[in-house]
């Protein structure tokens, strides 16, 4: 029988932090999963139906437990126990995911549940193990080692899109990070974006030598070498004078936001600038008059949030603290839920653009499903990339819209070559050229 | 022994090598534990193993030929859908393959006839939305709305929406079910047809047996094909508001809204209770635990504590709420017509209207079941029963008793007597008992009151589900019938004669006490010496 003991409820606090350098650090939240599998089903108050059901692509494409988030940690669980070890399906099972997040927002619905950490924690510990990253990833580590961009293009020839008639200022309050994507692959991106701060009035300087944010690197679990890039790229803006920096790249944004900060662990707003994506920008100069959306865009369109905007967003602070009975922790923990992701702003500025005809697909905002490319996904599982933006296009065809539009260079890449492969009758646009197209005579 | 090589390459030949695994690390991640139902108390850890591999068929036919193999050649298995009911859905023994029926999760409505025909994959929450979408609904059961429909019905299957709906045994209609054997069963009006319209017979009716009272967790078939019935709803759209983690559905409150009532006693919600079901109206009347406000009110699960905290046994025995769900199914003027009905009959009896959000977080379209765990996380829904309205409130009190003495580990509630409701417009009550522990703790005297809550069933002769195979059948099934164990245990053996199918479902619990040395002191009830070990 039950014995009472003498003191009630009785439990050692234990020290803890959200520190992923330390797979250990997250065992609670590893040993609490429950299987609800609310990280792989849309929310169930937003529930489209029986089409569109979940929101993980890796277990949507994969279907084993193993490819869903309580797989994941289970495995992760058993490691940590010494049950099982590193083999090439689990190398698979831990880099075949997007890391969008959707299943952090799921969790932490339901209980709270630090996911997004326990997998990034993952990754750190298959490179701190010798066994990952995948070997795409290490040749993306490689060309931003040699010519400090993940594509391996001329260090040189990084600032080559400037546009002659909306060129930098030598000196400026807001500093435009335009990321390798948009330096190198899709330069439409960041020459959209410095005709929006033309328009704007807004002056604009670029970094004196910007480097790759380091969202491959930090992705996929080489903590130590993404802490240099975030030291160096920090100090660099620092040394500018900048008060805001904005990207026009939704990774980019979660880099300098969120993951530069967990890195060195620091606070957001100890950065000593305010980060903001083009829309929050584009958002606010709408709003004040300072830019107005008036060439007309005849078109039914429709708007993929990109997860490093949305659910990814939010700011980042270290926490150490305590955990006991019940699981309670002290201090209490603001704990990142997604709720405040950049959702509302796009979808203002796209309401804003005459003729725009904005209709929403079945899965939107925190319910999103990511288009498969970001955080290494792309260069190591192409199949998975593929299988998501073709998910993600169904959507698109279901609602009729002519035209999808994201504000991530990675999204549009993805998008654009799945049409491109399937003959879809799908326009492909970054935001920055849709607001470009409608401020321009 | 792993599953032998040839095997593997027959299972590889039935549903192609992309979808058999037999590696560990695949494996580990059926794994049962540690967190979730009843996970971390001794029957997980004590009786539930990782798969020797896993197998994920896409039809029937494919669901035949595998469990014709594993008969054949000795394999046990288990059927799988989601995992969400924690150990008693995972293998027990060393070796099995498990069974993943995620991707048979076809949908057909008939909206005609008024059912959905579902495959054991498919999950509660995109079947209500199809419904909505066409004038219906059903029932998400407890279990919650990412519950397989198919495992739920054949387990459990109910919420507050069964005071009108009803229970799940006469919502089943046409099913398919492969035996142990491999045989495929067809009943209802699928066994004469490919319209399964109907659910009873031919000849006896079938669905007994499958689900008993609260299901067999595949120990006599694998259930892959089902028709749900539906009902009529009420036209307008619940339109889904906020953003994770507070989102809801927006009722329009003049074709359906929730009123909370405070009533003066606990007599006058059961009254409440009985005369709303003889009044025919509403679709849904519950009591739930008290603890629920708080975790409704908490944004974070510390703060649950600072709200329940500050609650104290006299604060929770002199609080009594009665939650009504109107619904103007026909129209308007027929749920102004109820509203007026229900101020009738709360007005005398005491009750009182409280402000009450015109949205649905819960039962509607999402069962919250998961959030349970928030803030312990250890959870089990130890009983449920369904008896007379007035019998069932006095279940939940018995509990609050029974507990005290295992209070701690269990959580503090103040002698709160837990959930109960109308089913089936107040012709029956039903009350369940939620326990939640910290994990860290000692689990112990967590599994010794699960058992204990049998005897005291047993001693107070309710009618309750628990009664069965999810407790030692040779303590409880003696009491239930008297001879429910011997009879279940013939049908066993005459649908399972080798017990490949889930083993050792029925008798686990009984192989968990025996194995379990701190269980040992509880055991004053006599079992056959050859229980599987």
């Amino acid at each position: 029988m039950a014995q009472q003991p003498n003191i009630r409820y009785y439990k050692p606090k234990e020290e803890f932090s959200l520190d992923i350098r330390d797979i250990e650090s997250f065992v609670y939240d590893m040993s609490r999963c429950i299987k609800c599998k609310g990280c792989t089903w849309v929310d169930h108050t937003y529930m489209p139906g029986a089409k569109f059901m979940t929101r993980c692509p890796s277990a949507t494409l994969y279907e084993y437990d193993a490819y869903g988030a309580y797989g994941k940690l289970r495995i992760a669980h058993g490691m940590v126990e010494g049950k099982v070890d590193w083999n090439e399906t689990a190398l698979e099972i831990v880099y075949a995911c997007t890391l969008c997040g959707a299943c952090d927002v799921g969790c932490k619905r339901n209980l709270d549940l630090e996911i997004e950490l326990t997998l990034e924690a993952l990754r750190v510990k298959a490179v701190r193990d010798g066994v990952g990253p995948m070997p795409a990833h290490k040749k993306i580590a490689e060309n931003i080692q040699k010519q400090h961009n993940m594509y391996g293009s001329p260090h040189d020839k990084r600032s080559a899109w400037v546009p002659q008639d909306a060129p930098p200022a030598d000196k400026a309050d807001l500093l435009y990070f335009a990321g390798c994507a948009a330096s190198y692959v899709n330069q439409e991106i960041a020459q959209s974006t410095a005709r929006i701060f033309k328009a704007a009035g807004t002056p604009y300087m670029l970094m004196p030598d910007e480097w790759c944010c380091g969202n491959t690197v930090f992705s996929v679990g080489m903590f130590d070498e993404a802490k240099a890039m975030a030291e160096r790229n920090i100090e660099e803006v620092r040394k500018t004078g900048a008060k805001t920096l904005v990207t026009s790249c939704a990774e980019g944004y979660r880099m300098w936001k969120v993951d530069y900060p967990k890195l060195l662990n620091m606070a957001t707003e100890d950065l000593g600038f305010e980060v903001l994506h083009l829309v929050e920008f584009v958002d606010e100069k709408v709003k004040n008059g300072a830019l107005t959306l008036t060439k007309p865009l005849d078109t039914r369109l429709t708007y993929h949030d990109a997860c490093s905007l949305s659910r990814l967003s939010e700011p980042w602070t270290p926490y150490t603290g305590k955990r006991g009975w019940m699981g309670c922790v002290e201090p209490r923990l603001k704990r990142r839920r997604g709720a405040n992701g950049v959702y509302a702003q796009p979808r203002e500025i796209l309401q804003e653009i005459p003729g725009v005809d904005l209709i929403e697909m079945p899965r939107t905002r925190e319910n999103a499903y990511c288009c498969g490319a970001g955080r290494g996904t792309k260069e190591a599982f192409p199949e998975l990339a593929q299988f998501s933006a073709n998910h993600r296009l169904e959507e698109v065809k279901e609602i009729g819209a002519e035209t999808l539009v994201s504000a991530c260079p990675f999204c549009k890449n993805n998008f654009n070559q799945a049409v491109r492969d399937n003959g879809d009758p799908v326009q492909v646009m970054d935001i920055s050229e849709v607001i470009c197209a409608s401020i321009e005579a | 022994m792993a599953i032998p090589k040839e095997i593997y390459k027959v299972f590889e030949s039935i549903v192609g090598p992309k979808y058999v695994s037999d590696d560990p690390v695949i494996c580990e991640a059926y794994r049962s534990g540690p967190g979730g139902y009843e996970d971390g108390l001794g029957y997980e850890r004590v009786m539930t193993t990782i798969p020797g591999a896993v197998i994920m068929p896409k039809t029937t036919q494919e669901v035949q030929r595998i469990v014709k193999v594993c008969y054949r050649k000795d394999i046990p298995y288990v059927p799988y859908s989601t995992g969400f009911y924690g150990p008693r859905s995972h293998p027990h023994v060393e070796d099995a393959l498990l069974i993943d029926l995620k991707r048979m999760n076809d949908f057909i409505l008939d909206e005609k006839h008024f059912y959905v025909e579902v495959g054991p994959g498919m999950v509660y929450s995109p079947i209500q939305e199809e419904c909505m979408k066409h004038g219906a609904y059903v029932v998400i059961g407890g279990g919650g709305a990412q519950a397989s429909a198919i495992a739920n019905l054949i387990g459990d299957g109910w919420s507050p929406l069964s005071h009108r709906i009803g229970l799940p045994h006469r919502r089943i209609l046409g099913t398919e079910v492969v035996m142990p054997d491999g045989e495929l069963l067809k009943t209802g009006s699928l066994a004469t047809g490919e319209d399964p319209f109907w659910g009873e017979g031919p000849g006896p009716d079938l669905r007994g047996l499958l689900r008993g009272y609260t299901g067999l967790r595949g120990c006599l078939g694998i259930v892959t094909r089902m028709a749900i019935k539906t009902l009529p709803f009420q036209p307008e759209r619940l339109e889904p508001t906020g953003i994770s983690p507070n989102t809801a559905l927006a009722l329009p409150e003049n074709r359906i809204k929730w009123i909370n009532f405070t009533v003066p006693s606990k007599e006058a919600q059961v009254q409440a209770m009985k005369e709303i079901g003889h009044a025919e109206i509403g679709g849904a009347v519950t009591k739930v635990p008290l603890f629920w406000r708080a975790i409704a009110k908490a944004e974070c699960k510390e703060e649950f504590w600072d709200i329940w905290g500050k609650e104290t046994p006299e604060s929770i025995a002199n609080f009594f709420i009665v939650r009504v769900l109107l619904i103007g199914f026909t129209s308007e003027e027929q749920m102004a017509y109820d509203e007026k009905v229900l101020m009738d009959i709360m007005e005398p009896l005491g009750g009182v209207a409280r402000r009450t959000k015109p949205s649905d977080e819960s039962w509607i379209k999402n069962a919250d079941s998961a959030g349970m765990w928030l803030m312990c996380g250890g959870y089990v829904s130890v009983d449920y029963v369904i008896e007379t309205l007035s019998q069932s409130t006095e279940h939940g009190s018995s509990y609050a008793e029974l507990k005290k003495k295992y209070t701690p580990p269990l959580m503090p509630d103040y002698g709160d007597p837990g959930w109960f409701q109308s089913f089936e417009l107040g012709h029956q009550g039903y009350s369940e008992f939620l326990i939640y522990w910290d994990p860290d703790d000692d689990t112990h005297p967590v599994d010794q009151f699960y058992v204990d809550t049998s005897k005291m069933n047993i001693k107070n002769r309710y009618y309750t589900s628990l009664l069965g195979p999810h407790q030692p059948l040779y303590l409880t099934g003696p009491k239930y019938g008297p001879n429910y164990h011997e009879f279940l245990l013939k049908v066993k053996d005459e649908f399972d004669p080798k017990w490949m199918s889930h083993p050792p479902v029925p008798l686990a619990h009984d192989v968990f006490v025996e194995r379990s040395p701190w269980m040992h002191p509880m055991k004053d009830w006599e079992s056959p010496g050859d229980l599987p070990k």
